[in-house]
This record gives C-alpha cells, structure tokens and sequence, in this order.
C-alpha cells in the first residue's frame, strides 16, 4: 500500500501569490509610522534598500531551491550543504520565525480590524483567525494555496486602487538620504527595523513539494515576488509621504489607512483597513504552513519524534505538525507579546538568511555536479553582500533581542543534544557542569563571607540573606552533580 | 536504590526550584519590581546581562534537576 505524500498542486501564479501574500502582513503596514519617525522623508529609499537587500538573498534562495527541490526551505539547504548541528538549528529558528510570524500577523489583523470596529476583543480575534486557517492548513495545500491566491488578488487590487490614486495626486516631495531626523544611525536603525517588510516570499521554498516543477517555478516566483514587493512598497510609502507630513504620519496607529483617508476619502481609509486586514489573513495562513513544513523536515530526519510527520491519510497533508505549531502560535497570540514576537522575527530570520548564504558557497565548492536551472548572478559578490549587510543589520537589533536569541539558541543546543547523544551522556553533561557551578558559587560565598567581595551597596540584613542562600544553591547544585555523574545508565 | 532514588527526587526538586526562582529573579531585576535593583545592588546598565546569566542558570538548574526527579 503506497504510504500517504505531499501532492504537487501549485502552478507558477499560485507559487507567486503564496510569496506575495506570506509577505503582506497587516503588521507590516503598522510598523511603518515608527519607520517614518525616525527617517522622515528618506523613508522611500530605505524601503527600496531593505528590498535589494532581501533580493540579494532571495537569489540565493532560488539557486538553491531549483538545485535541492525538497520540502523544509533553509533547513533542507543548510542540511544538504553542513548537516550536523548547524542544519539543525537553520531549521529550528525558522520554524521558531515562522511561528512568531503567524501569531504577528494575527494580532496584527486584530489591531486593523479594531480600527473599524474598536469592541472586538483583540486577543480572541487573533485567536480565532489562527484556529481557521490551522484547520485550512489541515484540510490541503489546494484549499491553502487557493485561499492565498484569492486573498492575495483582493489586497493586491485594493492597494493598487490606493497607489493608483496617490500617484495622480500632485503634490511633489524631495526625497535625500541624509534627511533623517537622526542622521545616518537613524537610516540604519529603519533600515534593520524594517528588514520585516519582505520577510515572508523565502516561504515558497519551504513548500517545494507541493510545487510543479520546482526548479523551474520557485526561482520564477521567488524573483517575481520581491520585484512585485519592492515596487508596491516602495509606491505605498511614497505616497503615503506625499500626502502625509513624515511627523503627522509617525504618530497614527495605521498609518497607511490614515494616509489613504486623506487621500480617497474616509472610503479609502476603511478600502485599505479592509486590505491590510486580509493581508493579515494570508500572512497568518502562510505561516502557519511554512512552520508545519519546517516542522515535517526536521521530525522526518529524526531530529524531532517521528510522529511529527505524519501524513494525513485524506488530505495528504503532515497535520500534527500544523496542529503542534499551531498549539505554540495559539499560546503567544492569546498572550498578546507584541514586541517579543516581532523582534523574535527579525533575528530569526537574519541568523536564516546568513546561513542560506553560506551555504550558496559551500554547495558551489563541495558539491559542483549538482543541476543548477538557477545561478545567483555575479557570484561570489551577490551572497557574500547578503551576508555582510544581515550581519550589518544585526549591529541595530536591540540588545535584549541578541541575548534573547542567544537563550533559544543554547535551548536549540540542549534539544539537539539530547535527540542525538545517548541519555547517560547528557546526564554526566549535566551533573559535571553542576558540580563546577556549586563549586564556583560555594567559593563565591568564602571570598564574601571573609570581605574579600563586598557588598557594600546593600544592607548588611540583605547581604547575609544573599550569602546564605547563595550557599544554599552551591550546595543543592554539588549534590545534584554528584548524583547526575553517578547516575546509573539506561541506555 | 530507593534511598538513592529518594534523595534524587529531593535534591532534583530542590535544583528545579532553584532554576525557578533564578528566571523568577531575572524578571524581577529586568522589571525592577519591589525596587529589585537597588536591594541587590545592580546598576541598570548592566541588568540585561545580569537577566541572561539568572535564565541560563535558571534553564540549565530546572533540566538538570528533572533529570534527577524522573531517574528511573
């Protein structure tokens, strides 16, 4: 009996709007006032330059996906060209990505759709959105890939309608680098902040089994994406500028809908809140496929249980894993960490694009036999540029983003080690790095106890308080290293 | 093997709460609830990296101690 796959069902305009779509995010069109905060006018060029720094990897992308057409995007490439640890943690920070990004895009229609009807309950609605389109992900790629197109269509019309009418609108603006309000930092402070923007069409590769000749059709709509992106970005931008003072839009909460309102009229503000909020729709739908697949990958090679990638036997779909990462997306959007989930995005996503990038090169040394329908042009500049401005932008992601990636990557360690080295092993791991620590912090307590550290900014009540429970914790950690060390094996 | 199993479970416990309280303590400082900082003396400058070291430290007492706590 032939065991249940992926169908291949989506043609080139399907892939294209599943770029596109997964791209458009309400969020996105949120986020811009704070850009136009701190870069006024340059606001346009800072968007066409977030775009050509994206493209510079999407190139990549497609390379690889016309070379390696294989469901699970970065994970699958960065697998192919290093293995080991490092595929491994490709993959867990962009299922992590793909899953923040989800639960983004569902608050993010909440927020535009409260803009018409402020009574809703923002978390619920957000909830909900993310339940549908778990059960659409878990009905088929065609319902998917179907919604996406139809969503994609509307909100592509909508803003057509908008740019259309600002482009007719006469008054002229000038448009310079250096006009930052803040200077050249602030220009690349937007720069890495709005890095957002084009997140989302990498996506298409992750779904490379569901597509009709992959190595002809991902690099197509991969590139056919972001120069549709680019184009409608950048225009929406411009003319929200044109129409708008740079000070008076950095202080709406929906700043192209307000923009709209003064240029259409209040129709126009509610034609484009109504947009952004199906474009809401289609983020939150793409995410939440991209992260199943991501999920389906890694279960599939062993690096996650087995039951992960599961097929559905009717809709040929891996439906635990879109129900798994939906549990997870669920939990942050009911929580409603705003701020979290969006830096949790961008560095998720950067980490991805620098690795892809490498891996670009690698393939092309280690591996020059295998059938590229797709080069990234004037090679080697093209991924080492896409790598030197990711890590670029890493300089102006907020430092508590860094340490917070830091956490998820030592947590990505621990899941890693634990799957691929024996129990016993982890547990003298564990018990030798206690044993050090106890040690460390029973000794910490001797040089404070005989004044060699000093306390001397608190209280002496306080500083005792600290010094007994500091040896406590040494003590507990010695005896908990002690037992793990000597613990006995079981496997 | 059922004293050890026992003082396993003890001790596991005791290290889990301990990782507990230490990722509690991390967002008490980052917070600064009940004027966290200044009873213990931290300079604000350096509280992210006071937050880090308190969640690894948390993260790495509460595995370690469930390894304990579900020895067979």
């Amino acid at each position: 009996m032939p065991q249940p796959h992926l169908k291949r069902e989506l043609g080139l305009l399907r892939t294209t709007m599943l770029g596109i779509g997964g791209t458009l995010s309400a969020g996105n069109f949120v986020i811009i006032g704070h850009a136009v905060g701190l870069v006024g006018y340059s606001i346009v060029p800072v968007v066409l330059i977030c775009g050509i720094i994206s493209l510079l990897t999407m190139l990549s992308y497609c390379e690889l996906s016309a070379a390696i057409p294989k469901a699970g995007g970065e994970y699958t490439f960065v697998k192919v060209a290093y293995g080991g640890f490092i595929s491994f943690v490709t993959g867990w920070f962009e299922w992590l990505s793909n899953m923040f990004y989800a639960a983004l895009s569902s608050i993010g229609f909440a927020y535009v759709v409260s803009y018409i009807f402020p009574q809703i309950n923002l978390p619920l609605t957000a909830v909900i959105i993310v339940i549908l389109f778990t059960f659409i992900n878990v009905r088929g790629m065609k319902e998917t890939g179907t919604a996406e197109t139809v969503i994609t269509a509307f909100v592509l019309a909508i803003l057509g309608t908008y740019i259309l009418s600002g482009w007719s609108y006469t008054k002229e603006i000038s448009i310079s680098l250096p006009s930052s309000p803040i200077g050249l930092i602030g220009i690349f402070a937007a720069t890495a902040y709005l890095f957002e923007l084009y997140l989302g069409a990498e996506a298409v590769a992750a779904a490379q089994a569901e597509i009709k000749n992959p190595r002809k059709n991902i690099p197509r709509a991969i590139i056919l994406s972001a120069i549709v992106l680019i184009a409608l970005y950048t225009s929406i931008v411009y003319i929200a500028v044109k129409v708008v003072p740079p000070e008076v839009l950095s202080q709406q909460s929906s700043p192209i809908a307000f923009a709209a309102d003064q240029l259409m009229g209040p129709l126009g503000g509610v034609l484009v809140t109504i947009g952004l909020a199906i474009a809401g729709l289609a983020a939150t739908n793409e995410a939440i496929m991209a992260q199943s697949r991501v999920l389906y990958a890694m279960s599939r090679d062993g690096y996650l249980p087995k039951e992960l990638s599961k097929i559905h036997k009717r809709f040929c779909t891996p439906y635990v894993a879109v129900v798994a990462g939906s549990v997870f997306i669920l939990i942050l959007t009911a929580t409603g960490f705003i701020n979290f989930v969006v830096y949790a995005v961008n560095l998720g996503f950067i980490v991805g694009f620098t690795i892809v990038n490498f891996s670009v090169m690698k393939l092309r040394k280690d591996a020059p036999y295998l059938e590229r329908q797709f080069k990234t042009p004037l090679y080697p500049l093209t991924p080492i540029a896409g790598i030197a401005t990711s890590v670029f932008l890493l300089a102006f992601i907020e430092p508590s983003v860094l340490i917070l990636g830091l956490e998820l990557s030592i947590i990505a360690l621990l899941v890693y080690y634990v799957r691929m080295i024996g129990y016993a092993r982890i547990r003298i791991a564990f018990g030798g790095i206690s044993l050090g620590l106890g040690g460390f912090i029973v000794f910490l307590t001797y040089l404070m106890r005989n004044g060699n550290i000093s306390l001397s900014s608190v209280s002496s009540e306080i500083a005792t308080i600290v010094l007994y429970a500091l040896l406590f914790v040494g003590v507990v950690q010695i005896l908990a290293g002690v037992l793990n060390v000597t613990a006995p094996s079981r496997d | 093997m059922k004293i050890r199993r026992t003082i396993s479970r003890a001790i596991g416990l005791m290290q889990s709460l301990v990782g507990g309280l230490a990722i509690f303590l991390a967002f008490l400082c980052y917070y600064n609830v009940f004027d966290v900082q200044v009873m213990l003396g931290f300079s604000i400058e350096n509280v992210e990296l006071y937050m880090l070291v308190f969640i690894i430290f948390g993260l790495f007492s509460i595995i370690s101690g469930l390894f304990l706590f579900y020895e067979q």
